[in-house]
C-alpha cells in the first residue's frame, strides 16, 4: 500500500540508473586483481557482521542461442541448484545449515552469482560460492525438472500485463538483436532449450577475464584474498565474446501495437532506444529523465497524469544503460477508456521538453535531489555491491562515485536541451498497449 | 504492509515471513499528550530514517467505509496550513531525501529517508501536517480516482491477488483482516470528503503517535525536537481499537474463484495466535519455526516434498506473521502447472502435514531453521528502513518494542516436539479455509510472434 513507486520499479531504478553523489564522504573502493584476470572491488563496512558479494560475467541473456531466450537464466538457476559434489538435497541443507543466501540471475549483459552470509560463516560461504561457480553438477534429472517448473512459471507470468509489455517491447525495439527478448524467456523459447545449451554458454562465457567480483561488508581485502585465492586460482580463461562486442540496434520509430488481455486497465508503454552506459550524454540524459518521469512525485509525468488529473496510480520513465543502447521506457496503467487521454498527455509532456521548455529552477531542483540523496543509495551492503558491480563490469573509473556529484552538477540547461532533442521527440517513440480492446484506434498487429 | 501484499509478494518465491528483529539499544521517551518517541542511534553513515507511526489502520474503519485509512494516508500529502499540496514531498526531495507512507489493517506510517542533518526540519514538517491538514474536496476527488487505479492495478487485474482477497474475506467472520486495506471498490466509490474529515478528527490524535528515528542522530536532540513539535499538539481522548475475538471454525470452508488466468492457484488459510510477550512466547515461536521448516530456505519441506519429489506444484510457500493484532491469518499455497491438479496437490499437502505431526524434524533441519531466522535478524540490521519498521510495528500492534529481543530467545528454545505440536494443534484440515483460483476459460496461447 505504498503511495509511491511500486517496488518493482524502485528496484529497477536503483539497479540501473542511479547513484548519486554527495558531498558526504563516499567509502573508498579497494581494487585487486587475481592472477587469472578476475577483478575484485571491495567496500569495507564493519557495522553489521555480514558480507555480501556478487560476481558478474558477460553471460547474460544476449548470449542466449537464437530462439532460445531464457538459456542464461536457466544456467543461473542450475548453477545454484546442485553441484558436481552435492545433490540438490544435500546442497540445500549445506547452505541452510549456515544460513548462506546464494542466488544467481541473468540480465541482458550479465550473469550474476551472489551471496549474503554471516561473517562467522564466511569461509563456508566462499567455499560454497566457488563450488557453485566451478563445479556445476549438470544433472539431467534436475535440468528436466527445473525446465518444466520454469515453463509453468513463464506461462503463469503471462497473467501479468507488465511481463507481456516487457517481452513485446524487447521484440519491438530490438528485432533480430541479442537484446530482443526478456532475460527470463517465454514459453516457446524455453521449450527449445537443452542442457547442452547451458553447458555451451557456461564454457564460452563463464570465465575470470572480464568478470568482476564486488564485495561489501565486514571484511578486509587481505582476508578476502586469502579465502578466494586457493579456491579460484584454477579458474582460467577469457570469454569467447567480450562485453562490448555488440552493435547498437537500429532505431525503430513510431510503431503502435496492442496485446489483448481481459483486464480493466490498459498498460501503455512508450519505448525507444536510450543511451549506452558509457555514452557522453549519459549524465544530461540521466538528469533529464529525472525531470521527465524518474524523479517520483516531482516529475513532469507524475504531475500531469497523476497529481493534476488522477488518471494513474503511478507513471514512470527510465532507461537501461547497457553495453550499447538499451531501452528507454515510459510506463503507465489506467482504466482502459482513459488510456488514450493519458497517452496524449505523455506525448504533450515529451513535446514540451523536446521544444526545450525546461526552466533553470527545474534543473536546479533535479540536481539538488539527485546529489542530496546519494548517501542513502549506498547505505546497505547489497546496494553497495550493486553499484560496484556496475562500475567494475562496465569499466567505469574507480572514482566514479566520488565524481558523481560533480558530473551531475556540471550538467547545464543547454546540455539537457540537447539530450531532450536527441531522445524526446514524441514522433520517435513507439507505443505498446496491453489490455482490452476499447474504442481506440490501433495500428499494427494484434496478438491472439 | 497489509498481509495481502505480503502474500502476493511471496507468491512465487517459496519463502516464509522471516522475522526481523533488532538488538537492544533503543532509547525511549513519552510526552504528556501521549506521543511516544523511540530512537536507535547508528552512526555508521550520515543518514537517518524518520517514521511517524499511528495506531490507526483498516481495522478502525466503520462498515461500508473500507479503504478510508488508506485514502487518508494519501490525503496527508495534499497540503496543510503551511504547505501547499505536494509541497511536503518537494521539500523532502530538495533536501536530498525520499518520502512515502504505508497503511495496513493495524497501522499507518509516514516515513522519510534524509541526510541526518535534516531530521529536525522533517519532524517540524511532519508535526505541522499532522495538526493542520487542509482536506479540500477538490484534492479528494482526484485522489480517490488515483486510489481506484491503484486497486485496479494491484487487485482487480491480478487474479492471484483477487483470489487471496476473496480467501481472506471468507476465512474470517469478525476479525478486520477480512477486509482489504485498499478497500472494496463499492466502498471507494461512495466515500466522501466528509468521511475523511471525520476520520481525521477521530484518529489523528497525539495519543496514537509513535515517532521512530533510526540513524545518525543524537537521542537528546531528537527528544527536544519532538517535545517542541508533536509534544505540543493538544491532548485528546484515544478511541478504543476494534479487535474482536474471532469465533473458532466448526468445520472446513472452501471457495472457488473463477477469473481470466493462465494456471490455477491453490491456497489455504488457518487462524493462528499472535505473539504476546510473557503469555504465549513458546507457542508462537514454535509456529514461526514450523513455518520456516515448511517454507524457508532452499531445503524447505514443502518444496522438497511437493515440488521436487512428488511434482504436485511448481512453486509453493507458506507464511506466518506473529506481529499482528488479535490473530494471524497463516497461509500456504501451491501454484499449479498445466498437468498438476488441485485435488492431487491438496491431498499430498495434508499427507505431508500429518507426517510433520507424527515424526519430529531432524535435528539438523531444526537447527538450520533457527540459524536462518537468527541470520535474517542480522541481515535486516543492514537496512534502516526495516529496523525502524520493526520497532514501529511492535509498538503499534501492542507488543512493545522493548520486548524485541525476547522473540529470538523464544525461537532458540523451540524443541522438535514443539514443532510436532504445531501440526497437531493448529494445522488441521477442519480449521482451514481453502481457496482455488480457476482459469475462466481455456488459457490463451502464449502470445508468440515471429520477430
Amino acid at each position: 500500500m505504498k503511495r509511491g513507486l511500486s517496488t518493482h520499479l524502485t528496484l529497477l531504478l536503483l539497479g540501473y540508473l542511479s547513484f548519486i553523489n554527495p558531498a558526504q564522504a563516499v567509502p573508498p573502493i579497494e581494487n585487486a586483481s587475481m592472477g587469472n584476470g578476475l577483478r575484485i572491488l571491495l567496500m569495507e563496512a564493519h557495522a553489521v557482521p555480514m558480507v555480501s558479494m556478487q560476481l558478474v560475467m558477460p553471460a547474460g541473456s544476449r548470449f542466449d542461442p537464437v530462439g532460445k531466450g531464457g538459456t542464461a537464466s536457466l544456467l543461473a538457476t542450475i548453477l545454484t541448484d546442485h553441484t558436481e559434489k552435492h545433490t540438490r538435497e544435500t546442497w540445500a541443507m549445506l547452505l541452510d545449515a549456515e544460513a548462506i543466501q546464494l542466488g544467481a540471475s541473468a540480465s541482458r549483459d550479465g550473469l550474476s552469482l551472489s551471496m549474503t552470509v554471516l561473517k562467522e560463516a564466511l569461509p563456508v560461504g566462499i567455499n560454497a560460492f566457488s563450488e557453485a561457480l566451478l563445479n556445476p553438477g549438470w544433472s539431467r534429472e534436475r535440468f528436466a525438472l527445473i525446465k518444466e517448473n520454469t515453463l509453468s512459471a513463464a506461462r503463469k507470468a503471462l497473467e501479468e500485463p507488465g511481463i507481456r509489455a516487457s517481452e513485446a517491447t524487447s521484440r519491438l525495439l530490438f528485432p533480430g538483436h541479442p537484446y530482443g527478448h526478456r532475460p527470463d524467456g517465454n514459453p516457446a523459447s524455453l521449450k527449445k532449450i537443452l542442457l547442452a545449451d547451458l553447458k555451451k554458454l557456461y564454457t564460452n562465457q563463464v570465465r575470470p577475464q572480464g568478470a568482476l567480483l564486488a564485495v561489501s561488508g565486514d571484511i578486509t581485502m587481505p582476508e578476502l584474498l586469502t579465502l578466494l585465492k586457493p579456491l579460484l586460482a584454477d579458474w582460467r580463461g577469457a570469454p569467447e565474446q567480450q562485453l562490448f562486442e555488440i552493435n547498437r540496434a537500429d532505431d525503430v520509430r513510431g510503431i503502435t501495437k496492442q496485446i489483448k488481455m481481459q483486464t480493466s486497465q490498459t498498460l501503455s508503454q512508450l519505448a525507444r532506444l536510450g543511451p549506452a552506459r558509457g555514452d557522453a550524454d549519459f549524465f544530461p540524459t540521466f538528469v533529464l529523465n529525472h525531470i521527465l518521469g524518474g524523479g517520483g512525485f516531482g516529475s513532469r509525468l507524475m504531475q500531469e497524469v497523476r497529481e493534476k488529473r488522477g488518471l494513474v496510480y503511478g507513471i514512470y520513465s527510465y532507461f537501461i544503460p547497457l553495453a550499447t543502447s538499451g531501452p528507454f521506457i515510459i510506463t503507465l496503467q489506467t482504466r482502459a477508456d482513459q488510456a488514450e487521454e493519458a497517452e496524449n498527455l505523455v506525448r504533450s509532456v515529451l513535446q514540451e521538453l523536446f521544444n526545450g521548455e525546461i526552466t533553470r529552477k527545474e534543473l536546479a531542483d533535479a540536481k539538488a535531489n539527485l546529489t542530496g540523496s546519494f548517501a542513502q543509495r549506498m547505505d546497505s551492503n547489497r546496494e553497495r555491491v550493486g553499484l560496484m558491480s556496475m562500475i567494475g563490469f562496465y569499466g567505469m573509473p574507480l572514482d566514479y562515485l566520488q565524481v558523481w556529484t560533480q558530473k551531475v552538477e556540471a550538467v547545464t540547461l543547454a546540455d539537457i536541451k540537447i539530450a531532450a532533442n536527441t531522445y524526446l521527440d514524441p514522433k520517435q517513440w513507439n507505443l505498446l498497449r496491453v489490455g482490452p480492446k476499447v474504442r481506440v484506434k490501433v495500428k499494427g498487429e494484434t496478438a491472439p | 504492509m497489509h498481509r495481502l501484499i505480503i502474500l502476493i509478494t511471496g507468491l512465487l518465491l517459496a519463502s516464509t515471513l522471516a522475522p526481523t528483529l533488532n538488538a537492544a539499544g533503543l532509547q525511549q521517551a513519552e510526552f504528556k499528550n501521549g506521543v511516544k518517541l523511540i530512537v536507535e542511534e547508528d552512526h555508521s553513515a550520515p543518514v537517518a530514517m524518520v517514521q511517524i507511526w499511528l495506531k490507526v489502520g483498516g481495522r478502525d474503519e466503520v462498515p461500508g467505509k473500507t479503504g478510508l485509512a488508506h485514502v487518508f494516508e494519501h490525503m496527508m500529502f495534499k497540503g496543510s496550513k503551511k504547505l501547499a499540496p505536494g509541497e511536503f514531498s518537494k521539500r523532502i526531495s530538495a533536501m536530498g531525501g525520499n518520502d512515502n507512507a504505508f497503511t495496513s489493517t493495524d497501522y499507518t506510517a509516514y516515513f522519510e529517508t534524509v541526510p541526518a542533518s535534516q531530521v529536525n526540519r522533517v519532524l517540524h514538517m511532519e508535526a505541522e501536517r499532522f495538526a493542520n491538514l487542509k482536506l479540500r474536496d477538490s484534492d479528494f476527488q482526484k485522489e480517490i480516482k488515483v486510489i481506484m487505479e491503484e486497486r485496479r492495478m494491484r487487485t482487480e487485474d491480478d487474479p492471484n491477488s483477487r483470489m487471496f482477497e476473496e480467501l481472506s474475506a471468507v476465512s474470517l467472520r469478525l476479525h478486520p483482516y477480512r477486509n482489504p486495506v485498499i478497500g472494496w471498490m463499492q466502498d471507494l466509490k461512495r466515500l466522501t470528503i466528509k468521511d475523511v474529515r471525520t476520520f481525521y478528527k477521530k484518529h489523528y490524535i497525539p495519543g496514537s503517535v509513535t515517532v521512530v528515528v533510526v540513524g545518525d542522530v543524537d537521542f537528546r536532540k531528537v527528544r527536544q525536537t519532538v517535545k517542541r513539535t508533536f509534544g505540543r499538539i493538544k491532548q485528546r481522548p484515544v478511541p478504543e481499537r476494534f479487535n474482536p475475538v474471532e469465533p473458532e471454525s466448526y468445520g472446513p470452508k472452501r471457495i472457488n474463484v473463477t477469473l481470466p488466468a493462465q494456471l490455477p492457484l491453490f491456497a489455504l488459510t488457518l487462524t493462528m495466535p499472535v505473539w504476546k510477550p510473557g503469555v504465549n512466547d513458546s507457542a508462537c515461536a514454535a509456529i514461526a519455526v514450523a513455518t520456516q521448516i515448511l517454507a524457508g530456505g532452499r531445503s524447505a519441506e514443502l518444496t522438497k516434498t511437493l515440488v521436487d519429489r512428488q511434482r504436485k506444484a511448481f512453486s509453493v510457500g507458506a507464511g506466518y506473521d506473529p506481529f499482528g493484532m488479535g490473530l494471524d491469518l497463516w497461509y500456504v499455497y501451491g501454484v499449479l502447472g498445466p498437468k498438476q491438479t488441485p485435488e492431487a496437490f491438496e491431498s499430498a499437502l495434508w499427507t505431508l502435514m500429518r507426517k510433520m505431526e507424527n515424526s519430529p524434524p531432524a535435528e539438523a533441519t531444526l537447527a538450520a531453521a533457527k540459524r536462518q531466522m537468527i541470520a535474517a535478524e542480522v541481515f535486516a540490521r543492514d537496512s534502516l528502513y526495516l529496523r525502524a519498521k520493526h520497532i514501529g510495528t511492535l509498538e503499534t500492534v501492542g507488543i512493545g518494542a522493548a520486548h524485541q529481543d525476547e522473540w529470538l530467545d523464544a525461537i532458540r528454545r523451540v524443541a522438535a516436539a514443539d514443532i510436532q505440536h504445531v501440526f497437531k494443534k493448529w494445522i488441521r484440515a477442519e480449521r482451514a479455509t481453502t481457496g482455488l483460483l480457476l482459469p475462466e476459460q481455456a488459457p490463451e496461447k502464449a502470445p508468440e510472434k515471429k520477430s
